[in-house]
């Protein structure tokens, strides 16, 4: 009989040990082919060696071991290894991927063998819907983490480079190219355009109300009108008041 | 606090005599309309010398006699009331230069018929003003109720906070579990080690939940504890070190806010970098204030990385804990990562004395 490959990736090199040495009591046949400590060297591995089976950790740096998984897309046989991903592993149980939790029981990994075996033993191929499961739960998982909204504004400082959170951000100035970011006690000028910086934020907690001024919705105190009827936006915290052109007042319309 | 109160508020005093100046004008208008007495200006001197002398009697018996229980302020109230009417009533008459029967136009009992009107009136008086007390004193309690509320929210809010950052992640639980495992069959020393250094960091995370404040030589040990569970797990791919003037031992300093940070830094810097690199906590006593940096070399942060949730919760205990006067400052580190520095008052008085 042809004897069967796998490989071992995992970023922490204690669980690799452990792993290989469960595998050897249980499968003691099994040749362990190569160990990868991050996804890209996984997937380097498994172009060279072409294992017939995969045990991949979910969390490595470089790649995940679901991207590994993907882009492999049913060369070989998968097991992904989790410590603890509630979401992940009830994707898991949806769909037919096996998996195991860390550590790694005996008699949990008795079962997974068993299944990769009579698998094999039956020269079934990989499933091919496994690559389209495993797009599925990548999808399930990036839809959790929301679209990719400008999340902190990077400030030159004295000392460096200052990251501020864009929720502590009270409004956005345009100054001639540049921008002006008014957080509750401080002033900074960025190099951005209010136009990049408008395309870039979270439309729901910032509002344009003005060619030039974007404010943060949650640091506004009060709307009301001048005697001229313009709109005026009156800040929490800060003295200063926002004017409100004609052209964006139906933001405030709606309410 | 006019009535009932110890020190008399001058500004309330005379602020009450003057709306007793002019309820009495409206009563000398309205006698005069009545056709009472001997024309407005000897009703107008009567009425204010008897409303503003009931007034005054009033308000300083109430001065000096504090109310102790309903029936002692009624009596006081009772007799400055008659005594206020009758001085009233003597002043006005020499004021005006009429005898008082001239005033009460013979009637044949005046001086009675004048405590009745005069307890009428101070009655109105003495309720107005006791009302109007009352409503300040509510509005105060209302007040005082309103702060408390808030300090307590502040508290809960704090507890919660600590409690979110306390909680031990059961990514990391069970990856160093399954390390110690695996080491308890390789290298049992090493295991052991590394489960006293797991208990460690349990027992502080689960303990110092219910504690205010730990000193920065737990903390440090604490943080110690984390890194050397993540030295086994990521081996060569961690290095730190940790840099602290030996006299900080000592220093309160509230839980949980170094080990998030350290905690991060591994997370979201090294973790995810393929090569790792290296964790440095520093703190610095400097003049008016201890700086808490924790720099990484790892990835740093994208402009639209999510790595905010723990940070933000610790720019919000900042906050709540040194009441607006620390700061949490975010910094790119070079060549690469992330500085994370906390900036709070150094209250040196507080520590214990150095021995």
């Amino acid at each position: 009989m042809k004897e069967i490959k796998a490989l071992l990736a995992d970023d922490e090199e204690q669980l690799r040990k452990y792993l290989k040495a469960k595998l050897a009591e249980v499968w003691p046949d099994l040749v362990i082919c190569g160990e990868a400590r991050n996804g890209r060297d996984a997937l380097d591995l498994i172009a060279k060696h072409h294992p017939e089976i995969a045990f991949l950790d979910i969390r490595m740096p470089g790649l995940t071991g679901m991207e590994v998984a993907r882009k492999i897309a049913g060369a070989c046989r998968v097991v992904f290894i989790t410590a603890y991903d509630e979401y992940a592993v009830e994707a898991f149980e949806k769909g037919a991927v096996d998996y195991l939790l860390k550590p790694v029981s005996r008699e949990r990994l008795e079962k997974t063998v068993k299944r990769l075996q009579e698998q094999i033993a039956a020269q079934s191929k990989p499933p091919s819907e496994i690559s389209e499961k495993i797009e599925r739960l990548l999808a399930g998982l990036a839809d959790r983490k929301g679209m990719a909204y400008l999340r902190w504004i990077r400030v030159q400082h004295k000392d460096g480079v200052r990251l501020i959170p864009v929720e502590e951000v009270y409004y956005f100035q345009a100054k001639d190219k540049y921008t002006t970011v008014v957080t509750k006690g401080s002033e900074e000028l960025i190099r951005k355009t209010i136009k990049e910086i408008a395309g870039e934020l979270d439309p729901d907690q910032f509002w344009q109300i003005h060619r030039g001024t974007i404010v943060n919705a949650r640091c506004i105190a009060q709307v009301g009108r001048s005697l001229t009827g313009r709109g005026v936006v009156r800040l929490k915290d800060r003295s200063e008041t926002l004017t409100v052109s004609h052209r964006y007042m139906h933001v405030f319309k709606q309410m | 606090m006019v009535i009932s109160g110890k020190k008399i508020n001058w500004k309330k005093f005379l602020s009450a005599l003057a709306v007793t100046a002019g309820l009495n004008t409206l009563i000398a208008i309205f006698l005069t309309y009545l056709g009472h007495g001997k024309g407005f200006f000897i009703n107008f001197i009567f009425s204010q010398s008897i409303g503003l002398s009931i007034c005054a009697w009033v308000l300083a018996g109430h001065a000096f006699f504090p109310a102790l229980s309903p029936l002692s302020t009624l009596l006081v109230t009772g007799i400055t009331m008659c005594v206020g009417t009758i001085a009233g009533s003597f002043l006005g008459s020499r004021l005006a230069g009429i005898t008082l029967s001239a005033f009460l136009q013979g009637e044949p009992i005046p001086l009675a018929q004048l405590v009745v009107l005069g307890l009428l009136f101070g009655s109105i008086i003495t309720y107005f003003f006791f009302s109007r007390e009352k409503m300040a004193r509510a509005d105060a309690l209302v007040q005082e109720e309103r702060i408390k509320r808030l300090s307590i929210e502040k508290e809960s809010l704090e507890t919660r906070l600590r409690l979110l950052q306390a909680q031990v992640e059961p990514h990391f639980l069970f990856n160093s579990l399954s390390n110690i495992l695996s080491l308890l069959d390789t290298d049992v020393g090493n295991g052991k080690e590394m489960l006293t250094d797991l208990i460690r960091y349990l027992r502080a995370s689960l303990s110092r939940t219910r504690e205010k404040t730990t000193t920065l030589g737990q903390e440090m040990e604490l943080v110690r504890a984390y890194m050397n569970i993540y030295k086994v797990r990521m081996g060569d791919r961690l290095r730190y070190r940790v840099e602290m003037p030996n006299h900080l031992q000592d220093r309160p300093f509230p839980p949980m806010l170094i080990q998030p940070l350290v905690e991060n830094a591994i997370k979201h810097g090294l973790e995810p970098k393929i090569e790792g690199g290296e964790i440095a906590v520093l703190v610095q006593d400097e003049k008016d204030l201890l700086r808490l940096a924790v720099c990484d070399t790892g990835v740093g942060l994208d402009e639209k990385s999510v790595a905010g949730i723990g940070l933000a919760n610790i720019r919000e205990r900042i906050q709540t804990l040194f009441d607006g006067q620390g700061r949490f400052i975010l910094e790119e580190n070079s060549p690469s990562g992330l500085k994370a520095i906390l900036e709070v008052p150094n209250e040196r008085n507080q520590g214990p004395p150095r021995g």
